[in-house]
């Protein structure tokens, strides 16, 4: 796409945006690419467990009782509330209070490092107890689905890090906040498949 | 220090607070040891609350296209919609 046609296509976002009142995605639309193919293989998964618990219910039920329902809520809670705090944050910015921002998204931050540190106490629980993604098929799914959004977690942990600097020289101001949405649109996805995760893995039976 | 409006946050609150209850009902669920088919049902509907509540007001879809909002909630109907088929058929 050369620049005469990205400028025309701007243009006519903006007209679109100025004729219904509705705007487009907030943040850097290359992320939202990103959000939906991550969201896409995640939702693989998430059948894959389903369809795979169908053929052998006994194992699922019986192994999904060694997880502990009250871990996965308070990590369901924490990042729930971390979300919170990013909403706080990109609130903070667009009114240009960047200190409060920053507050704001290192809350969150902090509240994404609780979350880490209740995974990696249930990892080691099941590592101590020689679980592994080999001991069955729920484990194998257990495992993996955990540890790829715990993966998610950090990154998202590492892009709020960056927003937070970025914030706290000034980088970002009520005119422009789109690298604040952007990071804020990455960690609300790590929030709601999570909030699919947890009843799917650790409830549902 | 330059305050943000206390007004523009209490929307968000209350939906932080409507998501927190949810969490603690699915946590209940589980606790009470419920299983069965209406149980089932019941946690997705809540999940796909939650997953909406969070796409449409943390993301704030709800003020864009109408297209971004379904791809959200279609992605639920389609990747839920299967999971229960999944569990049916595991009942049946």
């Amino acid at each position: 796409m050369d620049a005469q046609s990205t400028h025309i296509s701007l243009v006519e976002m903006s007209n679109y945006q100025l004729a219904t009142g509705k705007k487009n995605l907030p943040g850097d639309f290359a992320l939202w690419i990103f959000i939906f193919a991550e969201m896409l293989v995640f939702g693989v998964l998430f059948v894959a467990y389903a369809f795979t618990r169908a053929y052998h219910i006994e194992l699922f039920n019986e192994s999904q009782l060694t997880l502990s329902r009250t871990s996965g809520a308070i990590n369901t809670l924490v990042l729930i509330t971390s979300s919170y705090f990013v909403v706080r944050g990109v609130t903070a910015i667009k009114q240009g209070v960047s200190k409060q921002c920053a507050y704001w998204l290192t809350g969150a931050f902090l509240l994404g490092g609780i979350f880490i540190s209740i995974k990696l106490v249930e990892f080691h629980a099941k590592y101590a107890a020689d679980i592994s993604m080999s001991t069955n098929a729920f484990y194998m799914f257990y495992l993996s689905l955990t540890f790829f959004h715990f993966m998610h977690v950090l990154m998202g942990m590492i892009i709020l890090a960056f927003i937070i600097v970025k914030v706290r020289r000034g980088g970002y101001s009520a005119q422009d906040y789109v690298g604040v949405e952007t990071g804020a649109s990455f960690w609300h996805m790590v929030d709601f498949l999570w909030i699919i995760l947890f009843p799917l893995v650790y409830i549902i039976r | 220090m330059k305050q943000a409006n206390p007004q523009s946050n209490i929307g968000a609150t209350v939906i932080w607070l409507i998501l927190v209850v949810l969490t603690l009902t699915t946590w209940r669920i589980g606790e009470a040891g419920m299983v069965g088919k209406s149980t089932m049902l019941l946690l997705l509907f809540i999940a796909m609350i939650k997953s909406q509540i969070v796409a449409n007001y943390f993301m704030a879809l709800r003020h864009t296209r109408l297209i971004w909002r379904a791809i959200m909630f279609g992605y639920f109907v389609i990747v839920g919609g299967l999971i229960a088929f999944a569990y049916l058929i595991s009942l049946a």
